[in-house]
Parts: structure tokens; C-alpha cells; sequence
């Protein structure tokens, strides 16, 4: 439930949009503006909403709004994958445990479309994709903010979202930082641009205190390791460097997500 | 009332889509709703008279998403999921007929559905007053409203006992 001391969220939305009447709206930003994190929060949305443009672009939008708006069914079915996960038994090293998988493709998928006119949207945001091997069958599917303990066997994959080029690191509750992809240059990796793609190797998770934190950034244009490295340094082992994002050139596109370490 | 899906979605896209995210709590999923959200308004945008299209939006996006979570197999997250998903599933009458009844409430022929209203009061925490301004009832009419979705409320009276 959300606290009675912090901004909901609907009302932040409202308090970005400017969309209450005048003196709501006044009282509504100067009781953010005294919250703690009242205003990165609003500055979190606002460059929320910048990156929601810029990879769901506003024509594009429309025009697949007017194809759907178009067919006699307003609500379309989902399209429903299911990935084939194929984690291997771990091999224990000293941190970050490495186990080799046959195959890191693991899935890709075009939505099924309604005619030839129709171009369907991909409409997603780069993401982390991460799961735990368990001990049944099927991998869980962790979110961000899962909690997770040492030992655990974790697959990373990305969804590029027509990214070409990527990174992943991570950062844990020590403050090191462990390069994931690419394994070896010093240029980023080039990306399938489309689909969910497993990282070709696994990880069991070591003692780190407090959380370990997966970053992928990505361009459409080859970049540097060492930029996204050096950010990482630099935030690692700060108070804010489980939720913070690094700090990199404007071109560049990060997601994270952040598992919480159980004692 | 004209609209322009375009710039409507360049204004209010990302709210829509935050707030898909937050209910749907997948990516994929959340813009799939995000444009149905956007369908809704262009298909009927004959009928909207809104003067706070942000207001309606977050409405229409909580409706949208609480029909497609509706018989959804989903391993609750946190606690917010969870409830969002007793909501989801409750008995509501008012929306069995979620197609046309979604049409109806958006744009105001019937008073929103008791779900859509625990979600405003109990997931998004609004208070009473600030959840009837939403919908357009009185603070006793939400009240009336959220008893009907007796078996959630009752859940969490015994949780928070």
C-alpha cells in the first residue's frame, strides 16, 4: 500500500502532466518537493517518459492504434511464448560461478499478424531478462527486487528491442563489478535484435551482502566497454549504487535489475 | 470531441504504459494494453468530453488491464500484486459484460466497476474523496461500491487483524 508520507504515484503522474487544479497542483509539488526523494522522483518519470518516446516513437504508435482501432475486435489475443530454458548443473568458483549452456539462443518470436497491411509493433523496451535455476523443472522467472541468496544458479539474457550493440555488468553488495558480455574485447557485443537471448554462460551467486545488480546498456552504434566499466566503478560501493544509474553519454541506453540479497 | 492519437500519445503514452507496467507487471504485455488503451480512446472518441484526459486514461488503463488479468495465472511479486489479482478475480457482477461494460463506464453511461474502484482506493492509495472524485460518485456510493467485492475486502480485514 503506498505510504501516506510519500507522493503516489497517480498523483506524481498527474503533478508531471500538470494536470490538477491550480492550487492542488501548487500544495501537490510543494509537499514533493519537502519528501526525500520527491523530486528524483518526478525526474525519474520525466526521463521515464523521454525514453518511452524515444523507443516507442509517437507515429509509429498511431499508426498501429489506427490498424487495431481498424479491425472489428478492438482487444487482441496475446502473443504467448514459451521459452525453453536449459541451465546446466554450476561448477563452483570463487565469485561469480560460470556454467557453460549449449546454446544461448533461447527464444525469438514475430506476433502473429492480422494481414499483410498490418506492421506489427515489437514495442519493447531493452530489458533484462533473469532466472534462477530451481529445483524443479522449470526456471523462475525473477523480478526486479526478487530476492535471491548466495548459491543461486542465475541466467541473464537481454531483449534488445533493435539495440545493435550491448553491455552487461554487474555490481554487488562489495562494490565489485563483474563484466558479463561481451566476454572478451573491448567493444561491445553485437546484439540479436530481436527476441530474448540467454548470455552463453550462467552465474551462481557468491556471499555479497545486500544485493547484486545487472546492467545492460545498449546503442544502435558500437561503443566502448571500458565507458560502461569505468561508470560502474564509479558508482560501485556508494550508498545509491543498487538503484542509481551510471552515468553515460546521452546515446547510450541502460535498464537494470536488482536482486536483494538474503542473509 | 477529435482526437489526435498521436499527440495524445506523445502527451500521455508513457503514463499509460507506466501504469500497464504496474498492473500487468510484463513488458510485452504492458504495451500491448498501452495501444488497446489508445484504441479505446480513438474508437469512441465521439463520446469523450473528458476535461482531464490524464484522469481518464489511468481509468481506462486500470479497466483495460484488470480484463486482461482476469482468469491470468500469475505468481504474485509482492503485496500490491497480490491484491491487484484478488481484485482482478473477485465476483463482480457489474463486469461480467467487461467489452461492453468497460464502453459504458469510460465514458460515464454507468458508474465505474467496484473493481476498477478497489484499485484506485486499495492499490494506488487513494483516499475515499479522492477515489469518488475519480469515478464521478459520492464517498458513500465508493463505500457501497468496494462492499461489493466482499470476499477481497473481508481477506484483508482478517490480514490486517
Amino acid at each position: 500500500m503506498t505510504s501516506p508520507h510519500r507522493t503516489p504515484d497517480w498523483l506524481l503522474e498527474r503533478i508531471a502532466l500538470g494536470e490538477l487544479p491550480p492550487g492542488e497542483l501548487a500544495a501537490a509539488r510543494a509537499r514533493l518537493a519537502e519528501e526525500p526523494d520527491g523530486l528524483a522522483r518526478l525526474a525519474a518519470l520525466e526521463a521515464d517518459s523521454r525514453a518511452t518516446l524515444e523507443t516507442l516513437p509517437p507515429a509509429r504508435v498511431a499508426r498501429e492504434v489506427e490498424a487495431r482501432a481498424a479491425r472489428p475486435d478492438a482487444a487482441r489475443p496475446f502473443f504467448r511464448r514459451s521459452p525453453a530454458w536449459g541451465l546446466v548443473p554450476a561448477l563452483a568458483v570463487a565469485a561469480l560461478f560460470v556454467v557453460l549452456r549449449p546454446s544461448g539462443q533461447v527464444e525469438t518470436g514475430v506476433a502473429p499478424g492480422n494481414g499483410p497491411e498490418v506492421t506489427r509493433i515489437k514495442g519493447l523496451a531493452p530489458r533484462l531478462v533473469v532466472h534462477r535455476q530451481a529445483a524443479a523443472a522449470r526456471p523462475e522467472r525473477l523480478a526486479d527486487g526478487a530476492a535471491a541468496a548466495a548459491g543461486d544458479v542465475v541466467q541473464v539474457g537481454y531483449v534488445a528491442a533493435g539495440r545493435e550493440y550491448g553491455v552487461i555488468v554487474s555490481l554487488d553488495g562489495n562494490g565489485a563489478v563483474t563484466l558479463h558480455a561481451p566476454e572478451e574485447g573491448a567493444q561491445a557485443m553485437p546484439l540479436a535484435p530481436s527476441g530474448t537471448h540467454a548470455l552463453p554462460r550462467a552465474y551462481e551467486l557468491d556471499d555479497a551482502p545486500y544485493f547484486e545488480r545487472f546492467i545492460f546498456v545498449s546503442a544502435h552504434a558500437p561503443f566502448d566497454v571500458a565507458v560502461v566499466l569505468a561508470a560502474a566503478q564509479a558508482l560501485s560501493g556508494k550508498p545509491d549504487a543498487s538503484s542509481a544509474p551510471l552515468v553515460l553519454p546521452g546515446n547510450l541506453t541502460q535498464v537494470s535489475l536488482t536482486l536483494e540479497k538474503q542473509e | 470531441m477529435s482526437i489526435d492519437v498521436e499527440a495524445y500519445y506523445r502527451r500521455y503514452g508513457p503514463q499509460v504504459l507506466r501504469r500497464c507496467r504496474f498492473l500487468l507487471r510484463d513488458e510485452e504485455k504492458a504495451v500491448d494494453a498501452m495501444h488497446d488503451v489508445f484504441v479505446q480512446l480513438l474508437r469512441y472518441q465521439g463520446a469523450l468530453k473528458d476535461a482531464a484526459p490524464s484522469s481518464l486514461l489511468h481509468r481506462i488503463a486500470t479497466t483495460v488491464c484488470l480484463n486482461k488479468l482476469r482468469g491470468a495465472k500469475r505468481r504474485p511479486e509482492d503485496r500490491e500484486d497480490e491484491l491487484v489479482l484478488q481484485i482482478a478475480s473477485a465476483e463482480d457482477t457489474e463486469s461480467r459484460a467487461a467489452a461492453r461494460g468497460l464502453l459504458d463506464r469510460l465514458f460515464g453511461r454507468v458508474p465505474a466497476s467496484s473493481q476498477d474502484i478497489a484499485v484506485l482506493h486499495l492499490v494506488d492509495g487513494m483516499t475515499l474523496e479522492e477515489t469518488a472524485r475519480e469515478v464521478g460518485l459520492s464517498v458513500s456510493g465508493v463505500r457501497k461500491r468496494l462492499r461489493a467485492l466482499s470476499a477481497v475486502l473481508q481477506e484483508l480485514e482478517l490480514e490486517a487483524a
